[in-house]
């Protein structure tokens, strides 16, 4: 997997990690880091999703759909009328997924590393 | 023959005509002489029913051989006892007696039923015809009895009786609907106590109505439909139907119509069942494999996470029985959640589960002190998972790699507007503590996960005499509902 090009503007491209699990976030975010991309947060409830979507910059996010118990349909909503590309990761199967997530690229748990990356690769803005 | 006997025991006869073996013979019936007795006779042994006639002093002075038949008894042996001496009467009621009493005082007749009991004990269903015998004068001298043998036929009544007892019982406490139609009108002609209960109509409002009415069909095209497919199949099912009652209330039913003949009148029944229960748990179980399947797939990707980070640290000949520690601490913690049905789990019972492998130390080198508290299921994993690490790493290296060290385990609520909750471990009488240099998995894993997971701060300190680690939360965010508010104190 080729480290992401920066952004148009010549920083890293900054991604939003919202997952309950803190083992997932941790290997999340090392992955990402590793892979080259920079973590403006990892948001384990859904307020805490919200508030970095509503106060910060983020140019992509990895949702959780489920955060302990809640769905995360909402940070769905406020990342798309944001027009701010997002992935969801799911350990539902394709036909159990929340209605609440149209149009949205699944991920089903548990992911691989790499089939993650590439799936953050095709969501950037730049491609 | 009978309408014979009652004209002349009515008297409305004066005489008879009788075609015998020496030419006709004529009987006069209004006077009392030897023949006329005679002939009576005759005739009343012709009968099927028993004919008895006793004196005003209730001594039997006559009795046919039907009677002779019924009660057992020959008419040598019956000629001059008293009736109680052939059989007792039983009456339906106890007021029955005095009734026929009365008529018989009154109107000089009674007509009835009763039961007969024999001597033998056999019971027989009379049914009877009892006039008062006049003389001339008019002055009663006795009474006749006609007996009917109905006991055959009330058995037969009785049992159309104990099946429309039966049936109706059904009909009145199925936990079904029951309508039943007529064919013709599609109209409702019965309907049971559980339907109109399910759909808040009265008996009724019911009765007369087409099932369209009641909206258990969408509309009249569909009744007719129905009714047609009935007469071909003579069966119809619709296996999920909204039906709505009076009260708003939206039920699913299941029907199944039937078209039956009912002594010649075919009819329609409807057999509704409310499945609007079964259906509600069918949806839990949807919902609850679905949970399973999110549960089960977080956990894999756990276990996927665990084995690519063990394998960044160490060395590979070690790595499978790293990985296999680590899992059996995921293991050890899954089964406490599922006890608890995912609820929560009593912090003792975390610290026992985690430290499974050193259960003989706990009470001499292990120690435990905190109060009886219930950690939510999220901060269980993540507070289980330090435990298993810190344990390990003591195994290792620490309080529990020689003779004699000991561990501190201590947990407590913090009593304060907001209240905290505070674990520590705290290690003493291992070999000498030097802080590692380079940071592992493992204190990754009591660090910034055990943080993440009670939303705290957890701080490890690596003092010569030992190795400490607290970790501190909002109780709020890491108790379970159930003891968030205790002030809970006490040993585990």
């Amino acid at each position: 997997m080729n480290p992401p090009k920066a952004t148009p503007e010549g920083r890293a491209w900054r991604i939003l990690i919202v997952e309950d699990e803190p083992m997932l976030a941790f290997v999340l975010e090392e992955l990402l880091v590793g892979a080259g991309y920079a973590v403006i947060g990892v948001a384990t409830r859904l307020e805490a999703a919200l508030a970095i979507i509503t106060n910060e910059t983020c140019d992509a996010a990895i949702l959780d759909m489920n955060l302990a118990g809640v769905s995360a349909a909402p940070a769905a909503s406020a990342l798309a009328s944001r027009g701010i590309p997002f992935l969801v990761l799911s350990g539902y199967s394709i036909d159990q997924q929340d209605k609440a997530f149209p149009g949205a690229h699944y991920l089903q748990k548990p992911c691989r590393p790499e089939s993650l990356l590439k799936a953050l690769c095709s969501i950037r803005p730049d491609q | 023959m009978e309408e014979t006997l009652h004209a002349i025991r009515s008297g409305q006869v004066d005489a008879l005509v009788v075609e015998g073996n020496d030419g006709p013979q004529i009987y006069t019936l209004q006077g009392l002489d030897a023949e006329t007795n005679r002939f009576r006779g005759a005739i009343l042994d012709q009968v099927n029913d028993a004919v008895i006639a006793v004196n005003h002093e209730n001594c039997i002075i006559y009795l046919n051989s039907a009677a002779e038949r019924l009660y057992g008894v020959t008419i040598s042996k019956a000629l001059g006892q008293t009736l109680p001496q052939i059989y007792n009467c039983r009456w339906g009621h106890e007021d029955d007696e005095a009734a026929a009493m009365t008529a018989l005082l009154e109107r000089g007749e009674w007509r009835g039923e009763n039961v007969h009991i024999r001597r033998d004990g056999i019971e027989i269903n009379a049914e009877s015809s009892i006039t008062v015998l006049r003389d001339v004068s008019g002055q009663s001298t006795g009474i006749l009895s006609v007996i009917r043998d109905v006991t055959e036929r009330k058995c037969s009544e009785n049992k159309v009786l104990v099946s429309e007892i039966r049936y109706r019982r059904l009909f009145e406490t199925a936990h079904d609907g029951v309508l039943l139609l007529n064919p013709a009108t599609r109209e409702i002609i019965d309907a049971n106590p559980f339907m109109t209960e399910m759909l808040g109509y009265s008996h009724r409002q019911l009765v007369g109505k087409e099932l369209f009415e009641i909206g258990l069909l969408k509309d009249e095209a569909a009744s007719q439909e129905m009714v047609r497919k009935l007469s071909r199949t003579n069966q119809v099912r619709y296996d999920d139907l909204p039906l709505k009652g009076t009260g708003g209330q939206l039920h699913e039913v299941e029907v199944v119509a039937n078209l039956y003949d009912e002594g010649g009148l075919p009819v329609i029944q409807c057999n509704v069942r409310d499945i609007t229960a079964r259906k509600r748990s069918e949806e839990q179980v949807r919902l609850l494999m679905a949970e399973v399947n999110h549960r089960a797939k977080n956990l894999l990707a756990v276990v996927l996470a665990v084995a690519q980070q063990t394998a960044k640290y160490g060395d590979l000949p070690s790595y499978v029985k790293r990985l296999s520690d680590r899992i059996d601490g995921l293991a050890a913690g899954q089964d406490l959640l599922v006890r608890n049905l995912w609820q929560g789990v009593e912090v003792s019972d975390l610290v026992k589960a985690q430290l499974a492998h050193f259960e003989d130390l706990i009470g001499t080198r292990i120690l435990m002190h905190g109060p009886c508290v219930q950690l939510t299921a999220a901060a269980a994993q993540g507070v289980g998972m330090a435990l298993h690490e810190l344990a390990t790493n003591a195994s290792k290296y620490g309080a529990l790699s020689n003779f004699e060290g000991q561990v501190h385990i201590s947990w407590r609520v913090t009593a304060a507007a907001k209240p905290g909750f505070s674990m520590s471990w705290t290690e003493s009488g291992g070999p000498r503590v030097v802080e590692p240099v380079r940071k592992g998995f493992g204190q990754v894993i009591i660090g910034r996960m055990a943080e993440a997971s009670v939303l705290g701060t957890a701080e490890i300190r690596f003092h010569e005499e030992g190795l400490s680690w607290t970790l501190n939360a909002a109780a709020e965010n890491v108790l379970t509902g159930r003891n968030q508010n205790e002030s809970a104190q006490g040993d585990a």
